[in-house]
């Protein structure tokens, strides 16, 4: 396993000019000059939804995302939460005594109880809105209405998807970004939005890493047969003072659901994948219990890699809209994600519905999936196979975290499959459950927890709902295998 | 000779191999001193200053109230007295003599013993709990000077023109140079009975000594010192030119050059020129990110063999060398070539005269693009030329690799140079540079003298050649085998030869060597 | 004054009390007079914590130039007239290993542990302050003194381990109460006990010493010289001892003040205007009148739920949900409640600077080491999580630093305070945030 590309500049006893001029040369030469095999490999250090930004970089209006082509009127606002929380059983008065309450002197319960009225604003009181959001209304979340987006033409038709690339190629399927291009935490110069932040910063603190390999049999730079694998490595990142991770370092890939390889094309180190029916890779994510296989329907990988051997591309396909709604809103709960990340979660659920644009379900038709694309960077690396099967357990409160989350997920699935009401399960982070801690007004929070971190909840308990799905579900709940960590 | 401070680790594994490895030592030892090359040597003109008496008194206190913890004291207290709330003697003194003896390396005194006892028995009556006592006492015993210091004791030899090492002092030498640790019984009893007064009796310490695993820990302390490893405490790289080095690298390039030097010259006996040229090594994963290689996971530590066009050769060519001596922000030629000739050469450098002007080599942005072109402005004045005619084109020869030890081959876009030429004869790169080490007679003879050096604390420049001769040519006869330079010096009729105390003290010499 | 040592080996100090009834005046001048209060020699050496939570702004806090006279920045301005008896450190980093990052409190512990804590809320070792009160905590009345300024019991980041810290004082009122209300000790009256610790020590001493003639025989003259030196070092340890043995100098010229009245206790911004500078005087006169050489005092919780009244969200809740503004690059808002942080940490420093002792004031003669949870709230990031050291520690610290961290592990600066505290340690912390590296450019 050689890797030409550096091996080929050990050539010392060149004289300077003639050696760049080879290396010139090679990278404009169509045909291979060397055929040989080779392997490149990369971690990946910045990961993000591709989400144009179209918003004029030196627009000075301090406060607000400033409007653009993207989003004419700017980043979604702020929630109104008086509008959002009013329905029908719900008095004027009721909502003023929630959402400015006049007599409570901790603030952080006053931001409880208002989350607790947040998660409850369906047809009836006692629905928890965000399991059942198809039982409140369509608020309307304000989508995307430029013309240019990252991502792929999934369905290879130029007459749909609505976007042309930067490239200029037309066609482009990116419905995800179509419908929630406007959020505030998502909105931004690539790589600043304040999501992505906090996810590369999660990735490049160890709680996940992304790794991919390339081989072929040509040149790295020029190679009709490659070959790009891309799966989860248990092996940390390494980062630097500067801010990316460390090249050259070595990481295992694990073969497991989170692993694909697929055929690629390289051209003058261009890389772009086949589309395949289902591409196989870890999830972007914040948190360990959103961890695992993101899988892309229809999906493909571009890459292009530098002279200087970094890469950048992007990861696209189709996924599960119902599976991006949960992961958004069950991570932690959906009135944490209004509160802190300012969008309507019933109107997410209501736009990516409506924007669903692939996966049409066998029996009903209905479009299950939406298109959507990742932006990528990613740094020189060895990616090596590990000797036997990797034994990477999650740490045991990250599997209680990551068995709720998926137990939540499963009972929205059942609630929007059947069209009926799911109750809320107990242990359930829903409702801001801190609240009834602090039913006191006191300072002090119960479970030895301090100042009500809202992540470390007690494990679920036994609820008659829960049996139930446990037992529907058995088969499928024990294949389902918690994020193979460290 | 005569009074050596033990060094940071020949205390720590003392008190490991008299007690219990998991007895914490916590505390702040002096940075030593290079003298001729190597802090073992600096151990002779040591003393303990009053900051560093409270810092060993401190770390006698914790050491002696973990002995008779809870935990430890069944198994080391050895007795239990009568009364936990009382004074002892019995068991305050088996204890004491016992525990005295392992870290006096030798016998208590009468005197010595009593003076504890009585002390144990004091504080445990105020104190109403034997194992106070006795653990105060016990920490009188660490901070002793004769703990702290190794008293190397000369006694007239036989026929009473010179002297040589008294018994016990010869059972401490040879432990200290070959396991890096206090005389263990076996050694002491043979000390005691008088057997290592006796060549043969020498002669079977030393083959046990040396066909232990623990040779290891001993080699590895004198190449530690040799190769002055501890120099990575104060090595720093800037971290924008450099975003990759961390403390980590710097500890496992540590470990990369030991196992190197371990495996070549222990497992394989092999010829130790070869340091120079061999392109094996042990790889962990941080240094397989600066040497640009695969990481196999496997074990921790995974043997590696460079290819010949990595243009590495041996340890000169090591992450430890390259980084240790370079700028934080560039390599140095210069620091390279002065720290190869001074480790492996014996030849020291002096320093550069006070009214240098370093303008020209410092400057990164002028016309003059590589170091090599920097260095050269300065290599035609005839002050400078006389030291960097020698020093630099060692270290320009290792230009392939920057401040981390990372193989690069452009400087500033221009291609590297690394030729070097060395009284006439013009190397190219490592490998070049490797051969000349290894074929250089300087090399195993400045090896020969550090490893005397280091095992009787002398200053290597004072050190003549002569003292070791037989075992020089043994090992140069033998194939260049350290093993058979170590056993061949040590065993050698006059390694404990010693000169006498001053004429005023011969008179009342304490001849202890029965 | 001399304490003989032979009298306390035949049981004479234990449980017993030993009467100085001396005026603080003649201590004071113990014929040496003034001299020995300028030299400060027996002025103790004071050591302290502050806490508060949710970071700083890096944008604004990191001064752009580094080394010794840093320019001030935004953030740090309520601290420019200490600047120079005041170090930043900017750029550390915690460093979580294998361990979850408990949000809002892996960083704090990981400062004053040097470990990333395996379970939320807990830590897994005693904190950096019990360590010190181990070496200079004895011979005051109190072992340690914690305080929080918002009124919540378990507002305390001070613990031997596990999930118990040592409970606070959370009014005015009642750390008034705890320091100068019944028990307390006046320094120039009453009571005062040597440590008897010293006094074992010496014994021990002695009987090394007693070894010293054998040991000279049989040497040569250098060797002799080099001895000698040891037994040297030996007479020195134990003239320290006897200083210990004598009652402390109050160098300090300080009134206690009557006891404060009720005052409202919340995490309001105004009310801790009012509440912060008393609680600061208090634990100052605490120090300065030996109460306590070891205190810490907590502003509000790692999630900080400070708030300005009217608006509805505590600093904590702005981290996550105000946006970033896109011209400023920060969080406005939260970068207010920092700042406001600040200046709750320069009422405590003014308190501790104004109060004159022997050549000096009562910070030089302190090491304080402010700290936080975080680098960047809104992403509980713990990249550059900023610390701050006050006061030189009796003229072991230099102060007046801004060192770049350049992403080496935060535990490097609890090393460096404890070995500027005379603890004898050599590496401190877990994993990969275990270092021998203190910060040797401030150490003296």
């Amino acid at each position: 396993m050689t890797i030409v590309g550096r091996s080929m500049e050990r050539k010392s006893g060149y004289h300077k000019r003639r050696c760049l001029l080879l290396c010139t040369a090679l990278s404009l030469a169509p045909a291979p000059l060397m055929a040989a095999p080779w392997v490149r490999s990369f971690v990946v250090d910045k990961y993000e939804p591709a989400f144009y930004y179209g918003g004029r970089p030196g627009f000075e209006k301090s406060g607000i995302i400033e409007p653009g082509v993207d989003c004419p009127g700017g980043t979604l606002p702020m929630l109104d939460f008086a509008k959002v929380v009013k329905t029908p059983w719900r008095s004027d008065e009721e909502v003023a005594s929630w959402v400015k309450p006049a007599q409570v002197a901790d603030l952080e319960t006053v931001h409880y109880m208002q989350e607790r009225v947040l998660t409850y604003r369906s047809f009836r009181r006692d629905i928890v809105s965000y399991i059942n959001p198809f039982t409140a209304p369509d608020p309307g979340m304000p989508s995307v209405i430029g013309k240019i987006a990252e991502g792929f033409n999934l369905d290879g038709n130029v007459k749909t998807g609505g976007f042309a690339d930067t490239r200029g190629e037309k066609g482009i399927d990116n419905a995800y970004y179509r419908a929630l291009g406007c959020i505030g935490s998502f909105r931004g110069v690539p790589f600043t939005a304040a999501m992505s932040v906090r996810s590369t910063d999660k990735m490049l603190e160890g709680m996940y890493t992304m790794v991919i390999r390339l081989s072929g049999n040509k040149d790295p730079r020029n190679d009709d047969e490659a070959i790009l694998e891309i799966g989860y490595s248990p092996d940390r990142v390494n980062k630097q003072t500067d801010g990316r991770a460390s090249t050259s370092y070595s990481f295992r890939i694990v073969k497991n659901e989170q692993y694909s390889k697929v055929k690629a094309a390289i051209r003058n180190g261009v890389v772009e994948t086949e589309q395949v029916a289902e591409l196989h890779t870890p999830r972007f994510g914040w948190f360990p219990n959103q961890m695992g296989d993101a899988d892309f329907h229809q999906g493909r990988i571009r890459l292009e890699i530098g002279p200087d051997g970094f890469a950048s591309g992007l990861v696209g396909g189709y996924r599960d809209w119902r599976d991006l709604y949960s992961e958004d809103t069950f991570t932690q709960s959906g009135s944490t994600i209004e509160t802190r990340d300012h969008h309507d979660v019933i109107g997410m659920y209501y736009a990516l519905k409506r924007n669903a644009d692939g996966m049409p379900d066998p029996k009903t038709g209905e479009k299950m999936g939406i298109s959507i694309a990742y932006r990528v960077k990613a740094v020189p690396a060895y990616v090596v196979d590990p000797e036997g099967p990797l034994s990477a357990g999650l740490l045991a409160s990250d599997k209680r975290a990551t068995q709720k989350y998926q137990l939540m997920r499963k009972i929205f699935y059942k609630g929007i499959s059947t069209a009926t009401i799911q109750p809320n399960p107990k242990g359930s982070n829903e409702g801001a459950p801190q609240l009834r801690q602090r039913a006191d007004a006191s300072w002090t929070t119960s479970n030895g927890e301090r100042n009500g971190l809202r992540d470390s909840t007690p494990p679920i308990g036994p609820s008659t709902m829960l049996q139930q799905v446990n037992n529907e579900e058995a088969e499928r709940i024990s294949s389902v295998k918690p994020a193979s960590a460290r | 000779m005569g009074l050596r401070l033990l060094t940071e680790s020949e205390y720590r594994n003392s008190i490991r191999d008299i007690f219990s490895p998991d007895i914490l030592v916590q505390g702040r030892f002096d940075a030593g001193r290079r003298v001729g090359g190597l802090l073992a040597a600096s151990s002779t003109v040591l003393s303990v200053t009053p900051a560093s008496l409270e810092s060993f008194s401190k770390m006698a206190d914790g050491i002696a109230s973990q002995v008779v913890d809870q935990k430890h004291r069944e198994k080391l207290v050895g007795c239990a007295p009568k009364d936990a709330k009382a004074a002892d003697d019995a068991c305050a003194s088996a204890f004491l003599a016992r525990y005295g003896r392992l870290l006096f390396r030798r016998p208590l005194t009468s005197d010595e013993l009593k003076s504890r006892v009585k002390l144990a028995a004091d504080l445990a009556k105020s104190n109403q709990d034997f194992y106070a006592g006795l653990s105060d006492s016990l920490a009188t015993l660490l901070y002793s000077p004769t703990f702290l210091f190794r008293h190397e004791i000369a006694v007239p030899a036989a026929g009473g023109k010179t002297y040589t090492l008294d018994n016990y002092s010869r059972a401490a030498r040879l432990s200290f140079m070959l396991w890096d640790t206090t005389p263990d019984a076996d050694l002491l009893k043979a000390a005691e009975s008088g057997r290592l007064n006796t060549a043969t009796g020498v002669a079977e310490q030393v083959d046990r000594l040396m066909s232990s695993p623990r040779l290891e820990t001993g080699m590895r302390a004198f190449f530690a010192d040799m190769l002055q490893l501890d120099t990575f405490s104060n090595t720093t790289k800037d971290s924008i030119i450099y975003p990759k080095y961390n403390a980590q690298i710097a500890a496992a390039a540590q470990e990369e050059t030991l196992r190197t030097v371990m495996d070549l010259s222990l497992k394989s006996n092999d010829d130790i020129r070869n340091l120079m040229t061999t392109q094996k090594t042990y790889i962990s994963r941080v240094l397989a990110s600066i040497y640009d290689v695969p990481y196999t996971f496997h074990d921790e530590w995974m043997p590696y063999e460079f290819p010949q066009s990595a243009g590495r050769s041996g340890i000169v060519s090591q992450v430890s060398t390259l980084s240790m001596f370079s700028h934080p922000g560039r390599s140095s030629p210069t620091e390279r070539g002065v720290a190869i000739m001074d480790i492996f050469l014996c030849e020291p450098t002096p320093l550069p005269p006070a009214n240098v002007d370093f303008s020209i080599v410092n400057n990164t942005n002028g016309p003059l693009k590589t170091v090599r072109e920097r260095l050269m402005a300065h290599a035609t004045t005839p002050t400078c030329a006389s030291c960097h005619t020698h020093s630099d084109p060692i270290g320009l020869t290792l230009e392939h690799f920057d401040s981390t030890g990372a193989h690069r081959l452009y400087e500033n876009g221009q291609l590297i140079d690394v030729s070097g030429t060395i009284q006439g004869k013009t190397f190219q790169g490592a490998q070049g540079l490797g051969r000349y080490l290894h074929d250089n007679p300087k090399f195993p003879a400045c090896l020969a003298r550090k490893l005397y050096s280091y095992g009787v604390g002398a200053n290597s420049e004072d050190v003549s050649p002569a003292t070791y001769k037989a075992a020089y040519k043994a090992f140069v006869d033998g194939g260049y085998r350290l093993r058979t330079l170590l056993k061949s010096m040590v065993t050698s009729p006059d390694y404990f030869d010693t000169v006498p105390p001053s004429a005023a003290d011969t008179k009342t010499a304490m001849n202890i060597a029965k | 004054m001399v304490f003989d040592r032979r009298l306390l080996l035949r049981g004479a100090f234990q449980g017993s009390a030993v009467a100085m009834a001396l005026p603080l005046l003649d201590c004071f001048l113990d014929g040496n007079g003034q001299a020995l209060a300028d030299t400060g020699k027996r002025i103790p050496t004071r050591f302290g914590t502050y806490f508060w939570g949710c970071g700083l702004t890096k944008e604004l806090f990191v001064p752009k130039t580094i080394g010794a006279n840093y320019e001030a920045t935004q953030q740090l301005a309520s601290l420019e007239p200490y600047k120079k008896k005041i170090s930043v450190f900017s750029g550390l980093r915690a460093i979580v290993d294998d361990n979850p990052n408990f949000q809002h409190w892996t960083g704090l512990a990981a400062i004053t542990t040097g470990m990333s804590p395996t379970k939320a809320g807990e830590f897994d070792t005693q904190t950096i302050d019990q360590t010190i009160a181990d070496a200079i905590g004895h011979g005051t009345r109190f072992r340690s003194i914690e305080a929080t300024c918002s009124g919540n019991k378990n507002e305390s980041y001070s613990s031997l381990g596990g999930a118990n810290t040592n409970p606070p004082e959370i009014s005015p009122l009642g750390l008034y109460t705890r320091l100068f209300g019944p028990g307390f000790q006046d320094p120039s009256k009453g009571d005062w006990k040597p440590d008897p610790q010293v006094l074992v020590h010496q014994s021990m001493l002695s009987v090394v010493a007693d070894d010293r003639k054998r040991l000279m025989a049989n040497l040569s003259a250098s060797d002799k010289a080099r001895m000698e030196q040891y037994f040297t070092s030996v007479r020195e340890l134990e003239q320290s001892m006897e200083a210990a043995l004598q009652r402390p100098d109050v160098v300090a010229q300080v009134t206690i003040p009557a006891a404060p009245g009720e005052l409202p206790v919340s995490k309001s911004v105004p009310e801790l205007q009012k509440v912060v500078p008393l609680m600061s005087r208090l634990i100052a006169l605490g120090l300065a009148t030996n109460q306590t050489h070891v205190f810490n005092i907590a502003l509000a919780e790692p999630g900080s739920n400070i708030y300005m009244p009217g608006d509805s969200k505590p600093f904590h809740q702005q981290t996550h949900e105000e946006p970033i503004d896109p011209v400023l690059g920060y969080q406005p808002v939260s970068a207010n409640f920092s700042t406001h942080s600040m200046k709750f940490f320069a009422t405590l420093i003014k308190e501790l600077e104004d109060i004159k002792e022997g050549d000096g004031t009562l910070l030089d003669h302190s090491l304080v080491l402010a700290y936080t949870d975080t680098s960047f709230a809104k992403l509980h990031a713990l990249d550059g999580i900023p610390v701050l050291l006050a006061g030189s520690a009796n003229g072991k610290v230099k102060t007046g630093y801004h060192i770049a961290g350049e992403g080496s592990p935060v535990s490097r600066v609890g090393l460096t305070v404890q070995q500027a505290m005379g603890l004898s340690i050599d590496g401190w912390g877990k994993g990969s945030m275990a270092t021998k590296k203190a910060f040797t450019e401030i150490l003296a």
